[in-house]
């Protein structure tokens, strides 16, 4: 029997979530973010810190904040300090920051009521529990813009403020907040801005030849030696220096890569499935805010998904969207929700570029929503999104 | 509270028993999953407290119990919950075979 021959050797060191051992050209980043930090394991509760990361999309933000977390825990370990790291994504939260306490007080009391209390309340908690357990806790608050365009400016002012009515205790809790661009915060106040602006850390966009090692690292570990060659990394890096710099992006490129070549019996990956994969592959901004979407915002676009694959439209109407999501959640088995909760899946959606909605213009009949799908081929939304729903 | 007094009420051996299986809850969870009513289940669990076999901490208007792990008696009626559940499992084990 012939053995199926696959290029990979392990294809889960290209996985979105994977975190490599050494981030490639961020040492000073990391040097910086752990300067800033130094203070919580020589002198834990004296001070509190507040950083920000600020980069684009795939320039490192995430995993420079997790493998700080992961060197800081060790060293407070080391040194026997209570000290907890706890990564939070804002949009994945719904920018609440409710949900976000919640989060963190459920790594505590996994069984801890999940409602019933405000936010307020449940921060002060949380200081108690830190407080009897004396530990300490950096919280990273990933893609902060939700939590700002949700709660405006309050929810960041109670969190850098809460501290400051605990005289001489000692300072729990320190913030780092992951932003994609500076203007988000002009909609917080002056005094909240600059706390959060006391330190920043930039982080440029990869350049082609930092994309080119951040790559060739990846293809030492996740492919069979010499299947891929110097000319297809070379390829792949300038298309995401294209991308602005988006490492993700070359990483799921390389990945699809490699995909392309395990299809066609290649023994090893050619610039042709490159330029396959290029054509396949979106910007992974919306395959991101495609992962967060709570169960009924995927049946829902997999309803709009598979309506644009029948009809060569441009855009389709919500009453189309919605009796092409009932279908869907009749095989799914799921009781469809109401008009308003799909208008407002809508705006969600469309708040994050996934989809585009206008409202039509007033004809006879009254107006309409229009829904247009305009980054992503309906047919790769759509088998992403059944993917992703067989998992749920 | 003589053995007799805890044991005799069976919703304070579910309340045990769930203590033992979950490790900490609050009083609403309790009471759900023990089936008894609210008011019910904060008798026993003060009776509970009262001879020391279970303590809680407050966050605000949150109470969360667990087994008080420093009482001797705890770890006696912990102990004989546990190789209860394990017998249970291994006869039902045997009969299917």
């Amino acid at each position: 029997m012939e053995s199926y021959f696959t290029v990979f050797k392990d294809e889960s060191k290209l996985d979105i979530n994977y975190l490599p051992p050494n981030l490639s050209h961020r040492e000073t980043q990391l040097n910086l973010l752990t300067k800033f930090f130094q203070y919580a394991t020589e002198v834990p509760g004296k001070m509190a810190q507040r950083a920000l990361i600020v980069g684009k999309v795939g320039t490192g933000k995430t995993a420079l904040a997790k493998i700080f977390g992961l060197r800081l825990m060790q060293r407070a370990q080391e040194k026997g300090i209570s000290l907890r790291y706890v990564h939070v994504n804002c949009r994945e939260r719904k920018g609440s920051l409710f949900m976000i306490l919640q989060q963190v007080i459920l790594d505590f009391y996994p069984h801890f009521p999940k409602r019933g209390y405000s936010s307020e309340e449940l921060l002060q908690m949380l200081l108690q529990m830190l407080d009897e357990k004396n530990m300490f806790i950096i919280l990273v608050l990933d893609e902060l813009e939700a939590l700002i365009q949700n709660e405006g400016a309050d929810s960041i002012y109670k969190l850098t403020r809460i501290q400051e009515s605990r005289l001489k205790a000692p300072q729990r809790l320190s913030l780092v907040c992951i932003i994609r661009e500076l203007d988000c915060l002009d909609a917080l106040d002056e005094s909240t801005k600059s706390t959060l602006q006391r330190n920043i850390i930039f982080l440029e966009e990869y350049t082609k030849n930092q994309l080119r090692d951040i790559l060739n690292s990846r293809v030492a570990l996740a492919f069979r030696n010499g299947v891929v060659d110097e000319e297809v990394v070379n390829l792949i890096a300038e298309q995401a220096e294209k991308e602005h710099g988006n490492a993700r992006y070359a990483i799921e490129l390389l990945w699809r890569a490699g995909k392309y070549a395990d299809a066609s019996g290649l023994r090893e990956v050619s610039p042709d499935c490159v330029r396959r994969a290029s054509s396949s592959v979106y910007p992974t901004v919306q395959k991101d805010a495609v992962f967060s979407l709570e169960l009924h915002e995927k049946l829902f676009l997999l309803g709009v998904a598979r309506r644009f694959k029948q009809t060569n439209a441009t855009y389709i109407t919500m009453g189309e969207a919605e009796e092409a999501y009932y279908i869907v959640c009749e095989e799914y088995g799921e009781k469809p929700r109401g008009h308003t909760q799909l208008w407002k899946y809508v705006n969600n959606l469309s708040a994050t570029d996934i989809i585009g909605a206008k409202v039509s213009e007033g004809g006879v009949r009254g107006k309409t929503t229009l829904i247009e799908l305009p980054f992503i081929p309906a047919e790769e939304l759509e088998r992403e999104l059944s993917r992703r729903l067989k998992v749920q | 509270m003589m053995v007799e007094e805890v044991f005799s009420s069976r919703g304070r051996v579910k309340i045990l028993r769930l203590l033992v299986e979950i490790g900490e809850l609050n009083i609403s969870e309790i009471a759900r999953r023990t089936g008894l009513n609210y008011a019910t289940a904060i008798q026993h669990l003060s009776a509970l407290e009262a001879v020391g076999l279970v303590c809680h901490k407050s966050f605000g208007r949150i109470r969360i119990y667990r087994l008080n792990e420093n009482n001797l008696h705890t770890r006696a009626v912990k102990e004989l919950i546990e190789s209860w559940e394990q017998a249970e499992k291994k006869e039902g084990m045997v009969k299917k075979l």
